[in-house]
């Protein structure tokens, strides 16, 4: 237990109701993550990785167990205070984009700082600075389907880097893009990484697990195992 | 608190949001579209209506009371005013004499139907015997010529000031004064008309002629003839204490025991004040019971489309919750949707009325040639406006209300795998 850890998860369980049946997604999880780590959750389908990864977000809250983010218990927060914590501390990146598709890039990017409360100056001088940061800064006034899956994906990362997050959450990041162009978004997260900024990505995929430092391994709700990544750490 | 820069964002949403579906939103509020018509369109009405009765009512003289057997306000107490004595001569003059809080008080005598002829042309007016006084209420103001003087009053002269419907009736050149009109065949010199009286559906005012009571009696005779007294207060705030003068002092005159009701009625404009009042009251209920329905058929017609929107919308709900939208972003982003659909109805229906109510004053007006509806303004009322615009933002308030909470009670997680 580090005491800049960010997040720090004990003994979390989450069950759904499916009809009849108790769908048990994830049994006894416990897990830390500090300042700076750049991290890979692993597993194959039905491991659980995606409900970490909504309970790690905040878009889900754990049946038993604790969550704390930053030192604050998750499991006792408001929704309002949930959306907080979605807005100020995490950045989404997902699979699918996720953007807005008839707002240009730009207005993707101001999004959560109008959920912030902050002046339409303010707003736009950060998102141009979150696009500039990704390479984006020709292509801001595009709409989604007016750009590649590589910059749109760009233009999704930007959007969570712009509230200047505690982590950056992204979900199979690569999963709809072509190899290279998945190569390119994983060197914008360590790149992210070299800033400062602490990344968790989940992925089922080896070659993109390869670049994070650290890999937390699922299965059937349960971590198989948590060990730096050899080939990376330091 | 929703913060300022998430209701501008909430309010460019739900522009954006009716504008990419516009022919869905034109229909879907052509509900709200015939309630606010309607609703404004009876607004006007009943506006109108008060224009005019109130123009009315000043005409005649909002300080005036007519003391008499008969109750103006008419229905059941008929009959108890038909059992009453009539109104003596005596009676009426002894009051007139003895009243002192009002500035003019006279004695009246009517006859309904006389029949009056200028040549070989008849109509039939009502023929009031009055004295002097008459002149100076606003009732008998004169157009042209004069009114009768003390002098001819006492002596009984043959002369006549006619109304204004009289005086078109037999003179529309406007010669009428000098000339001679019999009244139940006695010529009578006119001395004067008097100006445009009656309004509406009291045009019954401007179709009298009025002799002096001199005169009346050698017309009419007095003999079981029921009077009464015109009593003018002076002004609004006299009407009380002129009315209970004048109730003491003819229950004196009458010997009404103590304690036992008046037998005579004291009537006042205010008495078709409360009929005014009951006929507008009918056009709200009906008007009110026709818009609601249309609003209720409106409402739901809004909530079904809001009930998609927020489906067809799922997965940016979603992603909004993702990236920190609180559920009171969500509710007020839908609520402004809703509001806005109905004030867009508001907006299409404001115009169409603004047309309607100008044709009709136009039609009637200048077809119909009544000219009572000069009291009433061809542009809609501000206060009307108003009113359509909140009942139109409360109707999508209504209407907007559980699809905007099946939105922002939303879960995350689900909305996001929404595809």
């Amino acid at each position: 237990m580090t005491s800049d850890a960010i997040i720090q998860i004990e003994h979390i369980s989450r069950s759904y109701a499916m009809g009849d049946e108790v769908v048990r997604a994830l049994r006894d999880v416990s897990v830390t993550i500090g300042k700076n780590e750049y991290i890979a959750i692993m597993g194959p389908s039905g491991s659980g990785k995606s409900t970490l990864m909504n309970m790690l977000g905040c878009l889900d809250t754990p049946s038993s167990g604790s969550y704390f983010f930053n030192g604050v218990d998750v499991r006792t927060l408001s929704d309002d205070e949930l959306a907080d914590i979605r807005n100020k501390e995490i950045g989404f990146v997902f699979q699918t984009f996720n953007l807005l598709p008839r707002a240009s890039a730009l207005k993707n990017v101001e999004l959560p700082l109008i959920y912030a409360g902050l002046s339409a100056d303010a707003r736009r001088e950060r998102a141009i600075e979150a696009l500039t940061s990704v390479g984006l800064e020709a292509r801001m006034s595009h709409k989604p389907n007016e750009l590649s899956g590589g910059q749109r994906q760009r233009v999704a990362i930007a959007r969570a880097l712009v509230t200047r997050p505690s982590i950056i959450l992204a979900d199979e990041p690569t999963g709809n893009l072509d190899s290279k162009t998945g190569q390119e978004i994983m060197a914008l997260f360590q790149q992210l990484w070299e800033q400062g900024n602490t990344v968790i990505v989940v992925t089922h995929e080896e070659d993109i697990a390869r670049h994070t430092h650290r890999i937390v391994r699922l299965r059937d709700g349960l971590i198989e195992s948590d060990e730096p990544n050899d080939a990376k750490s330091l | 608190m929703p913060r300022a820069s998430e209701i501008a964002e909430s309010f460019r949403i739900a522009v954006s949001s009716v504008r990419a579906n516009l022919m869905r939103s034109i229909l879907t509020t052509s509900g709200i579209v015939v309630g606010i018509f309607f609703v404004v369109l009876m607004g006007v009405f009943i506006k109108g209506l008060d224009a005019v009765w109130e123009k009315t009512i000043s005409i005649i003289g909002k300080d005036m009371i007519y003391v008499d057997k008969w109750d103006w306000a008419g229905g059941h107490s008929w009959r108890k005013a038909e059992t009453r004595k009539d109104i003596t001569f005596e009676q009426a003059e002894a009051l007139c004499a003895r009243l002192e809080a009002p500035e003019l008080a006279m004695p009246l005598a009517r006859r309904w139907g006389g029949s009056v002829m200028v040549g070989n042309k008849s109509m039939n007016c009502s023929v009031m015997g009055t004295t002097s006084l008459y002149g100076q209420t606003p009732a008998g103001e004169i157009e042209s010529g004069r009114f009768f003087n003390p002098m001819e009053e006492q002596q009984g002269t043959n002369v006549t000031v006619i109304g204004y419907g009289v005086a078109k009736t037999f003179f529309p050149d406007g010669n009428a004064v000098g000339q001679t009109i019999k009244i139940k065949g006695f010529p009578f010199r006119i001395i004067g008309t008097i100006a445009k009286r009656g309004f509406l559906f009291m045009d019954f005012i401007d179709n009298q002629a009025f002799i002096s009571l001199e005169a009346f009696k050698s017309v009419y005779g007095f003999q079981d003839r029921n009077f009464e007294v015109g009593i003018k207060a002076g002004n609004e705030r006299m009407l009380d204490l002129v009315r209970d003068e004048a109730v003491g002092v003819m229950r004196q005159i009458r010997n009404v025991p103590p304690g036992a009701p008046d037998d005579f009625s004291v009537n006042e404009m205010k008495a078709f004040d409360s009929q005014a009042a009951a006929i507008r009251l009918g056009i709200w209920v009906v008007g009110i019971v026709l818009t609601a329905l249309s609003f209720v058929v409106g409402a739901i017609g809004i909530m079904n489309i809001m009930f998609v929107s927020v489906t067809e919308r799922t997965k940016e709900i979603g992603i909004r919750k993702a990236i920190g939208a609180r559920r009171s972003s969500i509710l007020m982003q839908f609520l402004l949707e809703s509001s806005l659909l109905c004030i867009a109805g508001a907006l299409i229906a404001i115009p169409l009325v603004q047309i309607v109510v100008f044709s009709i004053r136009f039609f009637l007006l200048n077809i119909l040639e009544i000219e009572a509806i000069e009291a009433v303004s061809p542009l809609l009322p501000l206060d009307l406006l108003a009113i359509a615009i909140a009942v139109s933002i409360f109707v999508g308030l209504v209407a907007g209300i559980f699809p905007a909470i099946k939105a922002a009670f939303m879960n995350p997680v689900d909305a996001l795998r929404f595809e």
